[in-house]
């Protein structure tokens, strides 16, 4: 006999609320935020479930670090270990998919990720590194796994994540968020649509302010899953950001748990990072008990904030139509990607420059990412940057590209000038080095 | 010096000892009749009395009175108020058939979402008093940061029915279905634990004996019985602390060390950080329902010396189940205890029996290369248990940077053995840990010197939200104002005055030292601002013996 609910798919948990560190003491990324979701993930007794299993988080090394990011003057000099550990506890729910210790696995960590970028000078919206692009090279590097789809249901921007994957063809980056003319970072918009190597690959669907239950339902059934389905990934990721519950304070949109949980349900991520969300009392507690009881495929339905209301939730057809129109954008982006893709190859170096601010401590950074495109792979991709008094100057190799590529990366570090003012570096992500000089 | 008598009640034996300081007077041992517990235990006591019975100071008691009833389904009906709020689906909680889930809800920070509608109290209490139930049970979830949901029913209830046991006062920790189960267990075991308590009293008059009685717990400590019979549920599963406490008293000086207790059927193992007893994190699991009446840290694996032990693919196994005696005991099949006959390293049992059992095995080879590669692999598989309750330890769940970056794995510096097996296994265990390996001297009534020894435990825990000025200790039934500066040192204070006053109402002269555990303190932010602190804290009394 049981006397504990059995969750019918295993799925870990780490649980790490890092209650001794923050931003500054009353900064929204505080030392109280996950302490309501603990709270009640407790209280529910989830440790006893059959089949629930909580993990602590490990460590992430320098160089697991290093394999995704330019940090600037370095990784260890700009990380905490309380950021190792949150990459850490994102590694160590991968590792027990991946380890099939648990069929899925939920990392509840912070600080967050999906604003930090390829190169990395500071902190940047609440992050400072990007979790899951760490946690994607890793399970990469170490299983061997070549197509990837990150879903981004965070209700900002996932600009951090898009950069990083900006280039790669086999990665599919998709990232519904509250349109970027209304909220941090203001970017996510339907033509931001992938480097010249993975035309297609980035799929944005801005929503509009207020969406709710139906409009979320509608990018999951008109994009999210029949992109999926066409790109076969080996292994979804879910960036669960939990900012567009409609008690979120820095946000505008109306989803619920309810709504959260059946969007885990018909996604089916196999390992789900948390990002945002600020709604430490009225929305975490409960989005993040909804989100795990939908990995484990257990019952949701008595999972509801304790104001919830159905009749709150109902979208006006203005905005269906609206949202639809963004669906039918985002859904043609992606088929058009292969006739994006071979305009391109004619090319032989394409260019793209960004400003990235800084806002936790407010600068700005001037960067050149140069796409060094290849008939066979995606490339290689060298990069300048410019801020708080640094330069950098990268040259990247991602994990897919051909020997004649990385060969003449390699080379062009090699010839590369050593500067005094300049962080000279190599990203090897076939030999799995990191190299500065 | 003043005399203590410390009885432990086993499944089928008792053991009885009368301690004067560290020195044992008299021992007794009997069957036990679980039907007439009572009875059986005052057998045990005529023979221990001393002459003069006002000499002792102290009798304790490790009693299956309560595990027995749970294992033979002889508790009583509960009637159960259940309030789950948002969250899991609570269908899953069993709890008897007489079950009312109440609408309602107190959230995370203990406030009140909505209380529970009235009628379906009265209609559900009208039914459970129809059906002549006499005991109750409230529980809440989050009664442990608000009680008011589970006392205002306990106080309408309570002209209703015999006994009500509320969530809140058994434990502050969290975990809602443990707390469920916990406080219906509770409410359970209530009238067959009074009707125990009525004929020990009676008892005990009759053999003038006018001293305490307490109780031993599952977490390595005593209650007076005056305090039990509010909370039956502590006396489960004390069997297992009687063991530990028993090898504590026999050791001096332990460290960190793991205990094993080595019996028929299977091995209890148990394990000491600096010498202190590990508890379990929230509470002991009683078949199959987890709770929050705190434990000791134990776990009992099937390989005992009885257990049915096989041969195949050139492995042995072992267990987990007995399939009657030893075959050099008339027995049918073989068992480690068979190699240790043949080894000669137990004196009794039929040696030709033994050697058959060997042969039986693995009839290809010398039956003394198979009684000690069965005996080497008894102590791997122990061995490997042990290891992996030590990982078990030291992956529990931690919240906080500090935490996670002290964590220690627990390092056993010895192995201290117990039960029937122990001697003749101590050398193959040593070898096997790479450890010292210690048979203490006595340890065959070790957990009857540990029921006589074990001191009493006490816990609180404190809740304050300085930003709603709110102060709860649920394990008293407090919730208080508290002024916007209260701190950690606030806190400390308040559970001091917490335990002593419980130690004074069990009549403890003395209590040991209070630890002060799970400190946590976070300022609360609101709008920008410091609205004000979330501190929590636990105090205990940690398993220990009393001072000689």
């Amino acid at each position: 006999m049981h006397y504990m609910p059995i969750a019918k798919r295993s799925t870990g948990l780490v649980l790490f609320p890092a209650f001794d560190w923050c931003i500054s003491p009353t900064h929204p990324e505080r030392e109280e935020r996950l302490l309501y979701t603990k709270d009640q993930l407790i209280e529910e007794g989830l440790e006893d479930v059959h089949n629930i299993h909580f993990y602590n988080p490990e460590l992430a090394e320098y160089h697991d670090i290093d394999r995704v990011h330019f940090c600037v003057p370095s990784s260890r000099n700009l990380l905490t270990e309380s950021h190792l550990i949150s990459a850490g506890g994102a590694i160590r729910a991968a590792r027990s998919v991946m380890n099939k210790e648990v069929e899925r696995a939920f990392a509840v960590v912070r600080p967050p990720g999906h604003h930090a970028m390829q190169t990395v000078f500071g902190d940047r919206g609440f992050c400072i590194v990007n979790i899951e692009a760490i946690m994607v090279e890793y399970i990469r590097k170490h299983y061997g796994v070549r197509k990837i789809a990150i879903v981004d249901t965070d209700c900002h921007h996932g600009d951090g994540t898009q950069d990083i994957f900006w280039n790669d063809p086999d990665t599919l980056f998709i990232s519904v968020h509250q349109d970027g003319r209304t909220l941090y970072p203001g970017s996510g918009f339907v033509h931001e649509a992938g480097g010249p190597s993975a035309p297609g690959y980035t799929i944005n669907l801005p929503l509009p302010p207020s969406t709710s239950e139906e409009g979320f339902d509608m990018a999951m059934e008109r994009v999210i899953l029949p992109l999926l389905e066409e790109f076969q990934p080996e292994i979804i990721i879910n960036s669960a950001g939990q900012d567009n519950h409609y008690t979120d304070p820095i946000t505008n949109m109306n989803f619920t748990a309810q709504g959260y949980a059946r969007l885990n349900r018909m996604l089916n991520p196999h390992i789900c990072v948390l990002e945002g969300g600020y709604s430490i009392e009225g929305a975490l507690p409960y989005t993040n008990l909804g989100i795990i009881l939908a990995m484990a495929d257990m019952d949701t339905s008595n999972v509801r904030e304790p104001d919830y209301d159905p009749a709150n939730f109902v979208q006006p057809p203005e905005m269906n139509a609206h949202i639809e129109e963004v669906c039918r954008q985002a859904r043609q982006v992606f088929d058009d990607r292969e006739r994006m893709r071979r305009e391109q190859a004619a090319k032989e170096v394409v260019r793209e420059r960004k400003s990235i601010f800084y806002d936790t401590t407010g600068f700005g950074v001037e960067e050149t990412k140069s796409y060094h495109l290849c008939r066979e792979c995606p490339g290689y991709m060298e990069l300048t940057g410019y801020g708080l008094g640094t330069h950098v100057h990268g040259y990247s190799i991602p994990f897919n590209s051909c020997p004649a590529c990385q060969q003449k990366a390699r080379d062009a570090f090699a010839r590369a000038e050593k500067k005094s003012d300049t962080v000279t570096a190599l990203q090897d992500r076939a030999r799995d080095i990191y190299e500065t000089k | 010096m003043a005399l203590l008598i410390g009885i432990d009640v086993g499944g089928t034996h008792a053991d009885g000892v009368l301690l004067e300081g560290k020195e044992i007077l008299a021992k007794h041992k009997i069957q036990v009749d679980q039907e007439n517990l009572s009875d059986s235990i005052f057998t045990l006591l005529q023979q221990l009395v001393p002459d003069n019975p006002d000499q002792v100071e102290r009798i304790q008691l490790s009693t299956t009175l309560c595990t027995n009833a749970i294992i033979n389904n002889q508790l009583d009906d509960v009637g159960m108020f259940i309030q789950a709020g948002p969250g899991l689906n609570p269908s899953f909680l069993q709890c008897g058939d007489y079950v009312c889930l109440l609408d309602g809800a107190i959230d995370h920070r203990g406030k009140i979402i909505r209380s529970p509608d009235n009628d379906m109290v009265l209609e559900a209490s009208s039914q459970f008093r129809d059906v002549g139930i006499e005991s109750i049970g409230v529980v809440t979830k989050f009664s442990h940061r608000n009680n008011i949901h589970e006392q205002t029913l306990a106080d309408q209830l309570e002209q209703q029915f015999a006994h009500v046991s509320t969530g809140h006062r058994i434990s502050g920790l969290p975990n809602f279905p443990r707390r469920v189960y916990s406080t219906w267990l509770n409410a359970a075991l209530k009238r067959k634990f009074v009707e125990f308590k009525t004929a020990m009293e009676a008892g005990l008059e009759h053999l003038n004996l006018r001293c305490p009685c307490h109780i031993l717990k599952a977490d390595g400590g005593t209650i007076p019985f005056s305090g039990a019979s509010d909370f039956p549920c502590e006396s489960v599963h004390s069997g297992p602390s009687a063991s530990v406490m028993g090898c504590l008293a026999l050791m001096e000086n332990l460290e960190d060390a793991v205990l094993l207790d080595i019996g028929g059927t299977t091995t209890d193992i148990a394990l000491l950080a600096d010498g202190i007893p590990l508890l379990e994190p929230y509470g002991v699991t009683i078949q199959g329902r987890p709770t929050l009446i705190r434990a000791l840290n134990t776990r009992s694996v099937g390989l005992g010396g009885d257990s049915a032990t096989s041969y195949a693919d050139g492995k042995y196994t072992i267990g987990p189940l007995k399939k009657g005696a030893p075959m050099a005991f008339g027995g049918a099949v073989p068992t480690p205890t068979d190699a240790m006959v043949m080894l000669g390293s137990i004196e009794e049992g039929d040696t030709a029996q033994a050697t058959k059992a060997m042969q039986a095995l693995r009839p290809e080879q010398n039956p003394e290369q198979t009684a000690t590669e069965l005996l080497q692999s008894f102590a791997d598989q122990i061995h490997t248990a042990v290891e992996q309750m030590i990982d078990e330890v030291f992956s529990r769940p931690v919240y906080t940077v500090a935490a996670l970056l002290s964590r220690k794995r627990l390092q056993p510096a010895q192995l201290i053995t117990v039960g029937g097996p122990a001697k003749a296994m101590q050398d193959m265990l040593a070898g096997c840990f790479g450890l010292p390996c210690t048979v203490p001297e006595h340890f065959e009534v070790a957990n009857a010197i540990g029921s006589a020894r074990t001191r009493p435990t006490l816990q609180a825990t404190l809740y304050a939200d300085t930003a709603d000025r709110k102060l709860v200790i649920p394990e008293i039934g407090l919730q208080d104002k508290v002024r916007k500066y209260f701190s950690m040192e606030d806190a400390e204070e308040r559970l001091r005055q917490v335990i002593m006053t419980q130690a004074a109402e069990y009549g403890l002269e003395e209590i040991a030292d209070i630890d002060f555990v799970e400190r946590q303190e976070m300022n609360t932010v609101r709008g920008f601002h410091t609205s004000g602190k979330i501190i929590s804290l636990k105090a205990q009394i940690r398993p220990g013996l009393a001072q000689l």
